[in-house]
């Protein structure tokens, strides 16, 4: 693995953890000389995306000479064969061999076309793989995950607007697994697989929704695919609507399909306008169902006055979480269309949110630099973590970090953010510490008010209503949390977070991606008194000389 | 009065949305005044202040040249915005601004000047004619013949002559709008006995950080500082220089809290004053993490109104704007050009990252007025 520069600027190349040493291995950015006018207009985004194998293609409909005898079906099964395929319609395969579609097939996407480098480095991509995929001004720029190299294999550039969000599911079955939402509001579908095995600098294969914003011209936010569902996925905007969209509708809008080979689809059929009527109520929280429900987006539902900055689906599908503008985490029951629970920051608004993987609780970080931690058992604020300088752009749950064996036995969840103040800070949250003092005080003090309503509910009433938006909670009520590492990571503003089974990934605003590889199990590992001695160092490192404690 | 081209874009922008009564003028600039044109218009949008004035103009209309001041002109200034016929337009705050040059010779050169030190000059200063105000119509009231003139602040109201002893500040309508308390705690370590002092202010000056938000500047400033070495702070209980830590915090928040970010740094080496392009960040809503437990209006929650702007790359070649909200939507104010902006456009005033950017407009004075009713010093 090739070594990181020496860092002139200070930016140490390593943290300590408890569990021992971080160190940065690699780094991704875009290509050096590329600088778009743009560039610095539009904060990075990132993700990991991790392509699952392809099962061994099926001999009936891999032949591509024949396209002009297959006639109708071909187009559609072009589309939806290029994805990570339990289909398997494998007809881009191994051999290196070039795919023409016949002249006649029309496309909404980019060209529909897709050929292999044919040069003796060619990489294939038909296994699997895993790919950093990030955001800079004008493009999309893909990295290889687990290559030394600093430069992406490949880059998307957009005309006219800015990509500003990314989705990956890992679970897709077939077709596209890749969402792109833009500042203009609209949004594209797509393989990634099939965006690597072409060689141009254009999005292929994909579908477009919200064309030119015609449906909403607010930008895009956030774009998320839904859990468990066959194809659905969200895309927020800025002016607080959430729109679902269903994958399958808008390539069956294209082309006629053998119902006999698609049996699944069958119900699902492009016909309907997808307007819908004006939001009447700003503030209040609706849903709208479009007049066909075999059209694209299905509903809109408007969540809040003022932009959705974040979201996340717990991991069933059931729950899905917003924060905004306005201030506040919203929980809604997404299948029941229904506000279960929220509350208000304790100022500014809340800029990220994350599920952890058993639903049970939800981070959110905001202008207030705290990092809060939220009991979907409990329906409230759980914790506060002080230790950010600036505003806090991504949290998550590390799902791979596990206590050390002799730690007690109450649950204690590994968490993460970072920020504006280039920091990524590490936290432990043991649960049995924090919330049973929590439980005692807030059932003593609590006075939940309805969002516009007169009522007064108790906290730990499980007769809650629907839809109690809790307000802001008093700074001495809550728990503060201190965090047990804290690293300068970049020059830039922070801007997104992920855990990796290998390793932590940082994201700064400009487009510089750092993968910092997690302390190593064997023989190399520090002694359990080296851990000791740093945690403790690290846990009094502190910005601006305050100290930080529990009250 | 000049019709901006900017003005009837506003108008066309707004249409029947524009706020009624509203008035949004420029203000023409007369060589380097863009010091006071954007203080100017965050005061004039400071809705309290602006009502005070108005309220005091209708009262003191007769002035004479003779018992013209910064007050009289002031108020004089924000009435004519405000009995303006037209909607948006420019005015020329001439009487004003040589007013503040007679007054104060530090503004009279043509030099660029700096809009902290004018905010805080002119605060002052009509704090300064209000308590002689009060004070002289004290003195008439304790003169007539019925005592009781039910003034605020009167104390042993004698008859012949200045008030001895102990008076009571004149609580003005500046201090009951803008100030706010700090407390000094000094505790001394070796007995651990604490000194506390307390002391007004009208406005917030803070240190900044690269990279920082305003809140963090503002737990910056009611940080612990260790006074040693040369530093020692002597100790009334231990009769002898003791090592001590000391530190601020805020014991009552103002109605309206004015953060002076602090961008001019005086470098040794260079000799000369440099300004800190840093980035930092300041929410439209705030609550202040640094007061001491026992303050009144702890949580109370702020909004963010108005923003003098910096523009430019040093100290002696720059520019102010401001940014203001009015009825929940933003504007832009430049001398004389005024113009609707997106609330989102006020986050590209935060600062640079990089040492040398494009990007010169930093955010350096933020206005927040306080949603709590209670946040008044009396």
């Amino acid at each position: 693995m090739a070594a990181p520069n020496g860092q002139a600027s200070g930016v140490r190349t390593h943290f300590k953890t408890p569990e021992g040493r971080y160190k940065l291995s690699r780094e991704k950015t875009y290509p050096t000389g590329i600088l778009h006018y743009s560039h610095g207009k539009v904060v990075t985004q990132v993700l990991l995306a991790h392509l699952k194998d392809r099962p061994p293609a099926q001999t009936n409909a891999t032949s591509t000479s024949s396209s002009s005898s297959t006639g109708m079906r071909f187009p559609a099964v072009r589309l939806l064969g290029a994805g990570n395929g339990s289909r398997a319609l494998n007809f881009v395969g191994g051999n290196g061999f070039t795919s023409k579609l016949s002249s006649g097939v029309k496309s909404a996407a980019s060209g529909v076309t897709g050929t292999l480098s044919n040069g003796p480095t060619a990489v294939h991509f038909d296994g699997e793989g895993a790919y950093i995929m990030f955001n800079v001004g004008d493009a999309i720029f893909v990295s290889d995950y687990n290559s030394p190299d600093k430069d992406p294999i490949k880059s998307i550039h957009f005309t006219s607007s800015n990509p500003v969000s990314l989705a990956f599911d890992s679970e897709a079955k077939d077709g596209h697994d890749l969402l792109i939402g833009l500042s203009s509001g609209d949004v594209y579908s797509a393989s990634l697989r099939l965006q690597l095995q072409d060689s141009g600098k254009k999005l292929v294969g994909a579908a477009h929704y919200n064309k030119d914003g015609s449906l909403n011209s607010s930008r895009c936010t956030a774009v998320s695919w839904i859990p468990n569902s066959e194809g659905l996925f969200v895309v927020a905007h800025a002016d607080g609507n959430l729109y679902v969209y269903d994958k399958y509708v808008e390539i069956l809008e294209l082309f006629p399909v053998d119902w006999k080979l698609f049996p699944a689809f069958k119900t699902k059929d492009a016909s309907g306008d997808a307007s819908f009527p004006p939001v009447k109520e700003q503030a209040q929280f609706s849903v709208v169902h479009a007049k066909s429900s075999k059209s694209n987006p299905i509903s809109r539902w408007h969540i809040c006055q003022g932009s959705i900055n974040g979201l996340s689906f717990s991991m069933d599908g059931m729950y899905l979480a917003t924060v905004g503008r306005d201030g506040y985490l919203r929980i809604f029951d997404y299948a029941k269309e229904q506000l279960v629970c929220g509350s208000k920051s304790y100022f500014g608004a809340v800029l990220c949110c994350a599920f952890s993987l058993d639903g049970k609780y939800i981070l959110t970080g905001g202008e207030d630099d705290l990092v809060q931690v939220w009991s979907m058992e409990d329906r409230a604020v759980v914790a506060w973590g002080e230790g950010h300088g600036s505003w806090v752009s991504g949290v998550a749950f590390d799902p791979f970090w596990a206590p050390p064996s002799d730690s007690a036995e109450s649950i204690t969840y590994r968490f993460g953010s970072v920020g504006q103040d280039t920091q990524l800070l590490l936290w432990d949250l043991a649960m049995d510490e924090v919330v049973m003092p929590l439980r005692r005080l807030t059932s003593l003090n609590a006075s939940p008010s309805r969002v516009g309503g007169t009522g007064q509910a108790s906290a730990w009433d499980s007769t809650h209503g629907p839809g109690v938006l809790l307000s802001s909670p008093l700074r001495k009520e809550v728990p503060k949390l201190a965090p047990v590492m804290a690293h300068r990571v970049d020059l830039e503003p922070l801007s997104g977070l992920i855990f990796s089974k290998e390793s932590i990934l940082t994201a700064c605003h400009e487009g510089h991606i750092k993968v910092w590889d997690r302390p190593s199990q064997g023989g190399s590992s520090p002694s359990s008194s080296e851990i000791l001695v740093g945690s403790i160092k690290d846990r009094q490192v502190s910005k601006n000389g305050t100290s930080y404690h529990k009250p | 009065m000049i019709m901006g081209a900017s003005g009837s874009k506003i108008e066309k922008a707004l249409g029947d949305q524009f706020p009624e009564g509203e008035h949004y003028f420029g203000l023409e600039n007369f060589g380097n005044t863009c010091y006071c044109n954007s203080v100017l218009q965050a005061l004039y949008f400071c809705l309290p202040f602006r009502d005070q004035l108005l309220d005091y103009y209708s009262q003191n209309k007769s002035v004479g040249e003779s018992e013209e001041n910064l007050l009289t002109c002031l108020a004089e200034l924000f009435t004519q915005i405000n009995s303006q016929k037209k909607k948006t337009g420019v005015i020329a705050p001439k009487r004003f601004v040589q007013r503040v040059k007679k007054q104060n010779e530090l503004f009279r050169s043509y030099m660029h000047q700096d809009a902290h030190e004018f905010l805080n000059f002119l605060l002052n200063e009509l704090v300064d004619i209000l308590e002689k105000e009060a004070k002289a119509s004290e003195a008439k009231a304790s003169k007539t013949v019925s005592g009781n003139q039910g003034q605020e602040k009167v104390s042993n109201g004698s008859i012949n002559g200045p008030v001895n002893g102990t008076t009571p500040p004149i609580v003005t309508w500046v201090h009951k709008i803008f100030q706010g308390t700090l407390t000094n705690e000094t505790k001394c370590l070796r007995c651990e006995t604490i000194t506390a002092r307390d002391e007004t202010f009208l406005d917030l000056s803070l240190d900044i950080e690269q990279n920082s938000s305003i809140t963090s500047c503002l737990r910056n400033f009611s940080s612990t500082e260790t006074l040693n070495a040369e530093d020692k702070f002597f100790c009334d209980k231990c009769c002898s220089l003791q090592e001590a830590q000391k530190r601020m915090k805020v014991k009552s928040a103002p109605r309206i809290l004015a953060l002076h970010l602090k961008r001019f740094k005086y470098i040794e080496q260079l000799g000369r004053y440099k300004k800190l392009s840093y980035r930092v960040v300041f929410p439209l809503e705030l609550k202040l993490c640094n007061t001491t437990d026992d303050a009144p209006n702890a949580e109370a929650e702020y909004s963010l109104f108005a923003v003098v702007v910096h523009v430019g790359s040093g100290p002696n070649h720059g520019h102010y704007v401001s940014l203001v909200k009015s009825h929940n939507h933003w504007l832009f104010f430049d001398d004389e050009n005024v113009e609707i902006i997106d609330e989102s456009v006020v986050q590209t005033f935060f600062g640079s990252t990089q040492e040398y950017s494009n990007n010169t407009d930093h955010g350096y004075i933020l206005f927040y007025e306080s949603s709590d009713p209670k946040a008044q010093t009396d």
